[in-house]
């Protein structure tokens, strides 16, 4: 039986170190996203999980710790397209549900969608093309 | 999907929002701020953080023409990460209507 436990009703830095955990332990075995995660990143995972953390510290609680360019990072990311925004999206989501209350998790469910649409669009969208993409596999 | 920087910037200029944006894609005019289209990952965070309210999602209907500006000029003028001291008389224009044709000034601001 699984234990029940208290859900998060609120934001904070601890939290959202445990949500970037949860999540790319997640990703690391994600047989769609796994793949492309493990070339972009080989080696020490810690950096890029303390960019996480500052990101969604910056995106959710205004702390301004992230500063970067993450449309340049993942322009540079051989075979990125969009079904696997689609995938991170729904694992981000299945995990934030698993963390926080419905409340909580919906604030960083539209964060999410709206930041990966804004990614679609400088990665994919092409003014000759209908957007958005045709996602079916 | 962009956030656009809207009239009551011009003259109040508070520069809150480029403390708060991960993405630094906040430029500066003389008397205004613009954000890069192409730069905003439509996060929102600086939405609430403007206290001239002058920051909105391009998805609301009328903003056509300001973010025609807001493109034009973040393409000239300088970036601004750090946040100074706004003008003195800032507070005064806070809420005046129709700035952009009487006060838009399209020369650059001094950027960081």
């Amino acid at each position: 039986m699984i234990p029940s436990i208290t859900k998060l009703d609120g934001i904070s830095e601890d939290g959202i170190r445990r949500l970037v955990d949860a999540f790319y332990a997640k990703v690391r075995v994600d047989p769609e996203l796994a793949p492309i995660f493990l070339r972009a990143i080989p080696g020490d995972w810690q950096p890029h999980l303390n960019r996480m953390y500052a990101f969604w510290s910056s995106v959710m609680l205004t702390t301004g710790r992230y500063k970067g360019n993450p449309l340049v990072k993942h322009l540079v990311i051989p075979g990125i397209r969009p079904q696997l925004f689609e995938r991170w999206l729904a694992l981000f989501n299945e995990t934030c549900g698993e963390l926080f209350d419905d409340g909580i998790s919906e604030e960083f469910r539209v964060k999410a969608a709206r930041i990966a649409e804004s990614l679609m669009l400088g990665l994919f969208y092409r003014p000759d093309r209908p957007w958005p993409p045709e996602t079916a596999a | 999907m962009t956030f656009v920087v809207t009239d009551n910037c011009i003259k109040c200029k508070y520069m809150d929002c480029v403390e708060v944006c991960p993405v630094d894609c906040f430029y500066e005019g003389d008397n205004m701020l613009v954000i890069h289209p192409d730069e905003c990952i439509d996060c929102g965070v600086c939405e609430p953080e403007c206290p001239a309210e002058a920051i909105f999602p391009d998805t609301q209907p009328g903003l056509e023409d300001w973010l025609k500006l807001n493109a034009e000029y973040a393409s000239v003028w300088p970036n601004i990460t750090v946040k100074r001291e706004p003008p003195a008389d800032a507070k005064e224009f806070d809420g005046v209507p129709n700035k952009l044709e009487q006060h838009f000034s399209a020369s650059p601001g001094r950027g960081d």
